[in-house]
């Protein structure tokens, strides 16, 4: 037992007896004297009672202080815990903050727990999504992710180049915000709407720019919302857009080349196969229309085989499978040679035909076949684009001091346009301003360029002046 | 012979030439351009019975040069026989709406070339004076 508890009970008994003594006093037929004694018995008794009252009270407080300057010094009392307190008094309440500090740390353990695997999720989560991110960013197609509200949720690279808008300023905005594409944006909320989830659609959208129209294949697709969105149920759309321009392009081009190639091979052909009829048929009145008729069926069938020489020539020089052989060449005998094989032409426009030469050795290390090709274009070139009764100079120079030499074809053609100088040696590319002029693949002078920059390592020549003629030409290196 | 004139315009000096000799020796009366501006002037100028016109001439082409002798009252009724290497470009719709009669695809043969004008100016097969053809 403890003092407290010894003291308690003093307590309590005191205040038993003086009440005892209180009431027997009270009751009539004890003496006045008696009566008397027992109530000073009883004023001692409350006295006693008052007294251990009073110290009953003070060892509670005392413990009560305890337990609270115990408490308030533990920093964690999930730490430690045990607040030692004196035997009996208060003794039940430390088992009591025991048993609740016990609940509380698992209750702790349990949250940390649980902090510690979302935490954990939340990494996986961020990485995924990293990945995904970095997939997105990486793809060379535009991509727009949109959420139920149509605001732009993620979108690459790729995307702000193609709609014009800075990638730094998405982050949850409106379409309508940061796509100023009206079109684009109909799209989307279309597919938003009519669409279930899952669903795909692919069309076809242009978009305008200060640089041209560019054409795309949009795929759109419905997603769920959690896609988007963790935590979202209704759907977004994620939108895909593939550049097809180049492609576009490409392919215009490829029509426009078996067009033009289909032109070009029927046109001679319609010559031979018309002019052999007529041979046949006796419509050619004396042996001179004979002789023509033959001249023209001779001439006719070079110029099918020069394009399709032509075709054969840049079609093997692109896919590599060229053979080249190089060997020293006289430019001025290849030259002579090309001018032969054009005088027909020429002499059908009555297009004056002069060349100025240089010795013959003079020699550049060449494929005598190639470079008898380029000079041909060259050549058939001058004849198409110089009208009726104009003139052609061939010229080759040798620089001896850079031990280059130079060959010139210089007419007296249509010119070209400043602005279509740069293209004129891109496969397919025709000036429009000349087209009317002549008939022709755009294949002629790209191959000529192949053949003396690719080949043989030389230099193309252009000068031209609207109205006045054209000058075209190259340089080779001298066999040393 | 026959007194019929027909105009025929290929900037192809060949086709030209072997063209005009099939309907000279056929009898007709020629007359030739080199583009379509010109041919278009002559044709006003001249009232030919037929054209016979390529389709891809410089200035103006032959679907053009359709169009244009249609819409003049003086050959609006002239009869146009395209001779084109790129036949199969062509819509239905494009000849048809540029009044085109006919529509020959090169290579052509004269022979073919000279039934077809004969059969389009009123149904006399024309023979050629020196046609071995049977």
């Amino acid at each position: 037992m403890g003092r407290s508890k010894l003291v308690f009970c003093v307590t309590l008994a005191a205040l038993a007896c003086g009440t005892l003594l209180l009431v027997l006093a009270a009751v009539p037929g004890w003496g006045a004297a008696t009566g008397g004694r027992l109530l000073a018995l009883a004023a001692l008794c409350c006295m006693i009672s008052a007294i251990g009252g009073v110290a009953v009270i003070a060892a509670l407080r005392r413990d009560c202080n305890r337990l609270t300057a115990r408490l308030r010094e533990t920093s964690s009392p999930l730490q430690d815990r045990t607040v030692s307190l004196p035997k009996g008094g208060f003794a039940f309440l430390q088992r009591a903050l025991s048993e609740l500090a016990d609940s509380a740390e698992r209750a702790v353990a349990d949250a940390a727990f649980r902090a510690k695997e979302l935490e954990v999720q939340l990494k996986v989560a961020t990485a995924e999504r990293h990945h995904a991110e970095a997939i997105i960013y990486s793809i060379s197609d535009a991509v727009l992710v949109t959420d139920a509200f149509d605001e732009l949720v993620l979108a690459n690279d790729a995307a702000a180049r193609a709609f014009g808008f800075e990638l730094g300023a998405v982050g949850r905005k409106p379409l309508d915000q940061i796509l100023h594409d009206p079109a684009m944006i109909g799209l989307i909320r279309q597919t938003r709407r009519n669409d279930g989830e899952s669903a795909r659609r692919v069309t076809e959208h242009t978009i305008h720019t200060n640089t041209g129209d560019r054409t795309f294949k949009v795929t759109l697709s419905g997603v769920a919302g959690s896609a988007v969105d963790p935590g979202q149920s209704h759907g977004g759309v994620v939108a895909v857009l593939h550049d097809m321009t180049r492609e576009k392009e490409v392919a215009e081009m490829k029509n426009d080349f078996v067009s033009m190639v289909s032109h070009e091979l029927r046109t001679p052909l319609a010559s031979i196969k018309a002019y052999v009829e007529m041979l046949i048929d006796g419509e050619a009145r004396d042996s001179k229309a004979q002789r023509e008729f033959y001249d023209v069926i001779q001439n006719e069938a070079n110029r099918l085989g020069r394009l399709i020489d032509n075709i054969l020539s840049i079609a093997r020089i692109e896919s590599g499978l060229v053979r080249v052989t190089r060997q020293p060449q006289s430019l001025t005998v290849i030259v002579k040679d090309a001018i032969e094989v054009i005088a027909p032409q020429a002499k059908q426009k009555q297009i004056a035909l002069t060349e100025r030469l240089t010795p013959v050795f003079y020699q550049t290390s060449a494929d005598r076949d190639m470079l008898h090709q380029a000079v041909l274009n060259l050549l058939s070139n001058a004849v198409k684009y110089t009208p009726v009764g104009g003139s052609i100079s061939a010229e080759v120079d040798v620089d001896e001091a850079a031990r280059k030499v130079i060959v010139r074809i210089i007419d007296t053609g249509v010119g070209i346009p400043p602005k279509d100088l740069p293209f004129v040696f891109d496969k397919f590319y025709r000036a429009e301003a000349n087209s009317r002029m002549a008939s022709g693949t755009g294949l002629g002078l790209s191959l000529v360029k192949h053949i003396i920059e690719t080949v043989h390592h030389g230099r193309m020549l252009l000068e031209s002046q609207v109205g006045k003629g054209s000058t075209f030409g190259f340089e080779l290196d001298l066999c040393e | 012979m026959t007194d019929k004139t027909i105009l025929v315009a290929d900037d192809e000096t060949h086709i030209l030439n072997v063209v005009s000799l099939k309907l000279r020796n056929a009898g007709f009366t020629v007359l030739t351009a080199q583009d379509g501006q010109e041919a278009l002037e002559i044709a006003l100028a001249e009232r030919p019975d037929l054209v016979i016109t390529d389709y891809q001439m410089p200035l103006l082409s032959g679907l053009e040069l359709s169009r244009r002798l249609h819409a003049e009252p003086a050959t609006s009724g002239t009869p146009v026989i395209l001779l084109t290497a790129r036949g199969y470009l062509l819509e239905p719709r494009d000849t048809q709406e540029s009044g085109i009669t006919r529509m020959l695809s090169k290579p052509f043969s004269p022979r073919h070339l000279l039934a077809t004008v004969s059969e389009v100016l009123g149904g006399q097969p024309v023979t050629s004076a020196t046609s071995t053809e049977q």
